[in-house]
């Protein structure tokens, strides 16, 4: 953690609602992955061992089940918020703070791996998302909802094969879990980190816990959101005075 | 001293201390539940093939109450002594296929006739009347329908066995011959649940198939019967969901099944290259950052 000083300036990067969210999310997913791949590799001592913390199999079924409706209600609400944004607050849902994948960011890809090879000294100048952020917003949407899907059918067996042939009930078991093996390793080992643990950032980067980054690592890390800030402040000041 | 050493080290003032502490309770932790909760560790050992009684563990068995003779008979019978010294060839035969098992039905009757009717009883008459043959075709492997003391062992069979351990030893027993039916049970969800995690709510194998009917699951009406018993909101199609996943010992003309494990394995196959493309990718691309960051970081010292 980095010692707070006041001298430091401090941008607002994340809403309260967004902080929030991701907290309960970073819960939920958590307990997901801890009771899921306790049954998952139960025929491993260790995934029987968490099993016991658990208090058995039913409580793990039912925890799990607690975790993914918290999640997804996460994925709900954020969806709610969007149209809100959008219709209510008449909010541009394109454009450079936008997640939606742009021509950009394959060409800060490719202009990242020339820094990761070092054919450019810096990283390419990001915009308010980078594409590895991007990727992880549209990794987890896309999902919780894939996840949801499945995991209903897990939920609900005998309701789903009125509508569909019981063999969909082991494609959803096999989807399930190889989906989430593929999750719980992008959050749980690539995009910690990624975020966290990269010599640049670390020993983490607590901006979607506190909301604020330092302007320093604006402009390391997001150097077209901070042009914009800036020329939005001082568009502001001139025109307060 | 060593041990003076030892305790400093897990002293909880200071907060690096802290950390070796907890590590050791974590891992005395995993180890005792590991240890402890391990289904194998609870089977008996092998009785294995002895020409003797072990009387100890016979005394601790569900048949201890019985003389020798309520089983066996006399030493003379029908003119004949036992052992038989004449007839050499008579030792040699194994005894769990030539005891007389309607001995058991003076006691088991309901489960003697239940075994009558299932399939068990079926395949053995049809290997001694010789109308199926006795070996694999393929494999060359003996095939032998059970008797009784195929599946139990009557000197050494405890009685009162919880639900949990009977259920365990099942896997095993019914495992001994259905090796591949043993392996999808214990990768499917009621596998899983009941033996390793020890669910008793979970189904084991005779749950299903019955103990001594030994009922074939592959009609889905028979099989609908079964599931609705836990679930009993179960349609038809909720049956043909596949729960021993395995192309082994599967009969030919089960079409239906084929195409539907091939179809499963298949989307298997598609999951895990698609993950592990995935996983390669934003692993090296996490790795590269990282060696360039440390590279730039080191370079500005």
């Amino acid at each position: 953690m980095q010692p707070y000083s006041p001298r430091e300036e401090l941008v607002q990067r994340f809403g309260v609602l967004h902080r929030l969210l991701h907290l309960v999310v970073l819960i939920g997913f958590s307990g997901l992955a801890v009771t899921g791949l306790s049954l998952a590799f139960s025929d491993q001592s260790w995934a029987r061992a968490f099993m016991w913390v658990l208090g058995g199999s039913q409580n793990a079924g039912s925890l799990h089940r607690f975790f993914a409706v918290i999640t997804y209600a996460c994925v709900v609400i954020h969806l709610v918020w969007f149209f809100y944004y959008k219709l209510v607050l008449k909010g541009k849902w394109k454009g450079p703070h936008s997640l939606l994948p742009r021509m950009r960011d394959f060409r800060d890809m490719s202009e990242h791996f020339r820094f990761f090879f070092a054919r450019r000294s810096t990283p390419p100048a990001f915009d308010k998302f980078s594409y590895v952020e991007k990727f992880d917003y549209w990794a987890f949407f896309l999902g919780m909802n894939t996840m949801g899907l499945t995991g209903l059918f897990l939920w609900f067996p005998e309701a789903f094969t009125r509508l569909l042939p019981g063999y969909f009930v082991n494609l959803a078991q096999v989807l399930h879990l190889y989906e989430a093996l593929m999750a719980v390793t992008l959050k749980i080992v690539i995009h910690v980190v990624a975020v966290h643990f990269r010599p640049a950032v670390y020993p983490a980067d607590t901006s979607i816990f506190t909301g604020k980054t330092t302007v320093e690592r604006m402009k390391e890390e997001h150097a077209g959101e901070w042009e914009r800030y800036r020329a939005s402040q001082q568009e502001s000041a001139a025109s307060g005075k | 001293m060593k041990k003076a050493a030892f305790l400093r080290t897990v002293n909880l003032n200071g907060r690096r201390s802290v950390l070796p502490g907890v590590f050791l309770i974590g891992f005395v932790f995993l180890f005792l539940n590991a240890t402890a909760d391990a289904p194998e560790a609870r089977q008996a050992p092998d009785p294995g093939s002895t020409w003797f009684v072990d009387m100890n563990r016979y005394a601790q068995s569900a048949h201890t109450s019985l003389a020798c003779e309520k089983c066996h008979g006399t030493m003379v019978k029908n003119g004949r002594e036992h052992p038989d010294l004449k007839d050499a060839k008579k030792l040699r035969d194994e005894a769990t296929r030539n005891f007389d098992y309607t001995r058991c039905k003076s006691c088991h009757k309901v489960a003697y006739e239940r075994a009558q009717q299932g399939a068990h009883a079926k395949a053995l008459k049809e290997e001694t009347s010789g109308t199926v043959p006795t070996s694999d075709e393929t494999s060359g492997a003996k095939k032998k329908a059970p008797t009784c003391g195929d599946c139990h062992s009557s000197h050494y069979a405890p009685s009162g066995l919880s639900r949990l351990d009977n259920g365990r030893s099942m896997a095993d027993v019914c495992g001994s011959c259905h090796q591949a039916q043993k392996i999808s049970y214990l990768e499917n969800y009621h596998g899983r649940t009941a033996v390793y995690l020890g669910d008793e709510k979970s189904a084991f194998c005779t749950d299903c198939h019955g103990a001594h009917d030994v009922i074939s699951l592959k009609q889905r009406d028979t099989a609908l019967g079964v599931c609705a018993r836990c679930h009993p909101r179960a349609s038809r199609e909720f049956t043909g969901f596949v729960i021993h996943d395995t192309l082994e010992s599967l009969p030919e003309k089960e079409l239906e099944k084929q195409k539907t494990l091939v179809l499963i394995h298949r989307v298997k196959i598609i999951a895990f290259v698609v993950v592990t493309l995935v996983l390669v990718l934003f692993f090296g691309h996490t790795f590269l950052w990282i060696l360039r960051e440390l590279h730039e970081k080191l370079r500005k010292q």
